[in-house]
């Protein structure tokens, strides 16, 4: 009975907590929902009445958002599919392939967890200013297709499927590449999904590098657009339509966390958020 | 019937068995690099590359507009050496890092152990303390800049109602730093907190039911089972919170700019900054290799640290 | 025809030999099968048939043809791995027809071959089901087919057995006999079950250390094993050894001592010089408690009821062990003094180099 009445306790502290914890969230949620002459009086309650979708209304309407959202689709769609595809090649080779020089090559590419963006950041700038492609697709998605979080993913992965499945496959005459294909890709695909998610969701969120290279307000991702709504908007008055902005912003990744949440918590146990 | 009878091969000399070896060791050779190919282009032009160029930038005033680039040797090195605002950012970095990380560790295990029952409202609750790191961080520091905000934010409104006067926490220098913290730890909280998770999943069951025919107390089993348990977890997390706070960037950027009076600049805005508005990319590959290295030590720093542990 | 021939067959991992030179001639349509301790090398050896690993020396053919080169998947052969290895996001049907498909083979073909397997091994009903929806027993099967829809000239089997449970395994053991019978296929088995071994083989072969031990019919190595090490792993239990010297040798025969009497065997001993050291083997199965004056006595230090028999385990006074074999309703208690008697003419000779003896009948021919 001890034992139980603690736990209470801690359930009664932690609810509270995580009611708490919500707050900006839910308050962001009902000033996005007031009309403005309402949000000129008070900013006051979390209970939105009244209501509107004004804020709404004029965000698809006048503003670059809409741009902005299917840069970030673009973008992040880009960016996930690429990644799932080069990083199950490479770690495929580096888990089951016996060539020459792995075990370096391995390292080499493991090194670069070590090198953080900001350390490549200016020179990368420099790079597509020579080749003037900023504020491209291009620029918005290469430079993070050579992060190795994806590839050692997969090896791990890859490592881990029995290696009597590849033989069997061996002797029912499948070649290397129908044998990564029809057999070790879809087998992968718990691992597949939980890297795709997490690239996804990277690649919604990325900020350093987007707003160094995006400096057309027309090739910005919605979170680069975001933080340049910011700067430009006084909070009295566009309040409520900023508001909008950030509720339409998180909208896609809430509901991609709703869904997807095992494998989105899953990946980030596995990865350590990087 | 028999499959092969067309694919009959000549009978080679029989010492010719190792043949077969190096055939298979080139097939690997070709296999290998083909199926690395495709990423190892990416990784080679978009990482390789630019570290590199980076390291070289720094030996020169390079300007990041024209073709001005002069080799200096280690100049913008003794630069750095006597320059205030580098030393600023730097002793900022360090600031944030070194308080935030540990609170998010703390902060990330206290939820872990309060939330690590199976059951559904449990479940609930780790979602929600998960989801605020979801968002990106203009969401965040949008939510929080008006959260924080004197005139009509969240906490103003509350003060005003018990009858206190608002502060204008990112206006002040005393508070600016603290209230990025209080942003930074609700954004990432859910982090460690998952890290934490996970280590706790490993601890066989059996260990606690042992301890429970033992007649251990709750806070013997916490003190002698599951925080010993988690000794590795705790390293891991504090060592990643810690890279990941060196690399604050986007909060202080979009929340105070780095004010009042560069109380909150951290080394990532003053490299944002050196290059990309002051436009000497030369000098802010310089900070980049300061921040490389310094994450580069904490890194190694852990690596050593569970090699210990491991022996 | 798949006579499989292995001439020399070599083995090394960088400058460790795990196979020293295996030479060995299988027959068409033969049940071989290789057991052994593990790390015996039987499984490596199974894979370089198979074409899994790379034969360092030697020379494999299969139905005359040299295959040291040839790429698993054309080789004539199919295999049946330990963990079943089959395709976890494949049905069964697809499992079984994935190899069919990547040679090519038109549909219809695919589909009679696919269905005439699963109705031999009486799996129709499970063609549309994935692995993950079978039990242990099912997903054997389903393994099997895939082997059997290849037509392969020969099976090869790696411990297929070892992961079902024990009542399965003695129903699969009758059935792949069964099903061995009806194919014309050689077939390969690999175990370290020597009652699998016993009871399925044609032939055994029996491996240690990368070297064969002994080849022959299962009643040929249960009855005459070459040596020591043959002797102890082949039967259950296992066969009794004891140091023993050689009294006497006339033609044929061999007399030894052993510590409680001694024993005359048939065995052909010229080389042996008196008081020759030798080892004594028998059959747990060829020694009794008797009530008169046995070649051995002790305490039985251990009683196992077998229901049909018992088997007793008896120290003597320098510490050796005989395991005999008396009545269901046996007697004796634990600690009880025990004489035993052996079989007249039972057991078989050792030299000190653990060889056996050669037969006296063979001498005498």
């Amino acid at each position: 009975m001890n034992r139980t009445l603690t736990d209470r306790l801690i359930l009664a502290l932690v609810v509270a907590a995580a009611f708490v914890w919500m707050m900006p969230m839910l308050w962001v949620l009902t000033l996005s929902l007031k009309p403005n002459e309402e949000l000129v009086r008070s900013t006051n309650g979390i209970i939105p009445w009244p209501r509107t979708l004004e804020h709404f209304a004029t965000l698809l309407r006048v503003s670059l958002t809409p741009r902005w959202l299917l840069n970030s689709v673009v973008v992040a769609v880009g960016m996930t599919a690429a990644t799932l595809l080069l990083s199950s090649l490479a770690g495929y080779a580096f888990a089951r392939i016996d060539f020459p020089g792995r075990r370096a090559v391995f390292l080499l590419v493991m090194a670069g967890l070590m090198v953080p963006e900001q350390a490549i950041l200016v020179p990368l700038h420099a790079m597509f200013a020579d080749w003037e492609l900023h504020n491209t697709y291009f620029s918005l998605i290469a430079p993070r297709l050579a992060g190795p979080m994806g590839v050692f993913l997969m090896t791990q992965f890859f490592k881990a499927v029995p290696r009597e499945l590849e033989e069997a496959a061996e002797l029912d005459n499948a070649g290397r590449f129908k044998i990564f294909w029809s057999v070790m890709l879809p087998l992968s695909r718990p691992a597949l999904t939980t890297l795709g998610i997490f690239t996804f969701l990277f690649a919604w969120n990325d900020f350093l590098w987007p707003v160094v290279t995006a400096t057309q307000p027309e090739m910005y991702t919605l979170s680069v657009g975001l933080g340049s709504l910011q700067g430009n908007f006084a909070m009295s008055e566009g309040l409520g339509f900023l508001m909008a902005s950030a509720v339409f912003a998180s909208a896609p990744m809430l509901l991609l966390y709703v869904v997807f949440q095992r494998y989105i918590v899953q990946g980030i146990a596995i990865t350590g958020g990087k | 019937m028999s499959v092969q009878a067309t694919s009959v091969v000549p009978v080679q000399a029989p010492e010719a068995g190792s043949r077969n070896g190096s055939l298979a060791r080139q097939r690997n050779a070709v296999a290998g690099y083909a199926f690395l190919a495709p990423f190892l282009l990416f990784y080679g032009v978009f990482l390789l590359y630019p570290f590199a160029l980076g390291l070289w930038m720094s030996l020169h005033d390079w300007e990041i507009v024209g073709d001005y680039r002069e080799y200096i040797g280690f100049l913008n090195y003794v630069e750095l050496w006597d320059d205030p605002y580098f030393w600023d950012a730097l002793k900022r970095t360090l600031q944030f890092a070194a308080m935030t990380a540990p609170a998010a560790t703390l902060l990330g295990l206290v939820l872990a152990l309060a939330l690590q029952k199976p059951l559904r409202i449990y479940a609930a609750l780790r979602a929600v303390f998960f989801a605020s790191n979801i968002f990106s961080v203009t969401v965040v520091t949008l939510v929080w800049a008006m959260v924080l905000n004197p005139d009509r934010g969240l906490i103003a409104n509350g003060l005003r109602a018990v009858g206190l006067q608002p502060i204008a926490f990112l206006a002040d220098k005393d508070w600016a730093m603290p209230a990025l913290m209080v942003t930074s730890l609700w954004w990432t909280a859910g982090l460690p907190m998952a890290l934490f998770l996970a280590g706790l999943q490993q601890i066989p069951p059996e260990v606690y039911e042992a301890a429970r025919l033992d007649k251990a107390s709750r806070w013997a089993v916490l003190r002698h089972i599951t925080l010993p348990a988690l000794a590795r977890t705790t390293l891991l997390v504090v060592v990643l919170q810690t890279v990941m706070h060196l690399q604050v960037f986007g909060q202080p950027l979009l929340m105070t700019r780095g004010g009042p009076a560069n109380s909150t600049r951290p080394l990532v805005q003053l490299i944002y900054e050196t290059s990309f508005r002051d436009w000497r990319s030369g000098y802010a590959s310089a900070v980049s290799t300061v921040l490389f290295v310094l994450m580069f030590g904490v890194a190694l720093l852990q690596f050593r640290l569970s090699r210990q542990e491991g022996e | 025809m798949a006579d499989v021939l292995l001439r020399d067959v070599r083995k090394q991992y960088g400058s460790q030999a795990v196979i020293h030179g295996v030479s060995l001639e299988l027959r068409h349509r033969e049940f071989i099968v290789f057991v052994g301790p593990s790390g015996c090398g039987k499984s490596t050896l199974l894979r370089m048939i198979a074409g899994l690993e790379e034969v360092s020396g030697g020379e494999i053919s299969i139905g005359g043809r040299r295959v040291n080169d040839t790429p698993a998947g054309d080789r004539g052969i199919a295999m049946v791995f330990q963990n079943y290895a089959l395709y976890p996001h494949m049905t069964a049907a697809g499992n079984m027809a994935f190899g069919l498909r990547n040679i090519g083979t038109p549909r219809a073909e695919i589909e009679e071959r696919v269905a005439s397997a699963a109705k031999t091994l009486q799996i129709e009903h499970l063609l549309n089901r994935r692995p993950s929806q079978m039990s242990g027993g099912q997903r054997q099967r389903i393994a099997i087919g895939r082997a059997i829809v290849r037509r392969p000239d020969v099976f090869l089997f790696d411990e297929p057995l070892s992961n079902l449970d024990a009542a399965l395994r003695v129903q699969m053991r009758v059935e792949l006999v069964q099903l061995h019978q009806r194919l014309e296929a050689t077939s390969i088995y690999v175990t370290h079950d020597q009652v699998e071994a016993m009871t399925m083989a044609d032939r055994i072969v029996v491996f240690r250390d990368g070297r064969i031990e002994q080849v022959g019919t299962p009643l040929e190595v249960y009855r005459s094993p070459a040596n020591t090490f043959v002797a102890g792993f082949m039967g259950a239990p296992k066969m009794n050894l004891l140091q023993a010297r050689v009294v006497a040798v006339s033609p044929g025969v061999v007399e030894v001592a052993l510590p409680g009497g001694r024993a005359v065997l048939p065995a052909e001993g010229r080389t042996l010089a008196a008081d020759a050291p030798v080892t004594f083997g028998v059959r747990p199965e060829h020694v009794r408690p008797t009530s008169g004056e046995g070649v051995f006595r002790g305490h039985a230090r251990a009683i196992e009821r077998l229901g049909r028999e018992t088997l007793l385990h008896v120290v003597g006074a320098d510490g050796a062990t005989l395991i005999a074999t008396d009545t269901g309703d046996s007697t004796v208690r634990l600690g009880d003094t025990v004489s035993l008697a052996i079989e007249p003419g039972q057991g078989r000779l050792f030299g000190a180099d653990g060889m056996a003896l050669p037969p006296a009948a063979a001498s005498a021919a």
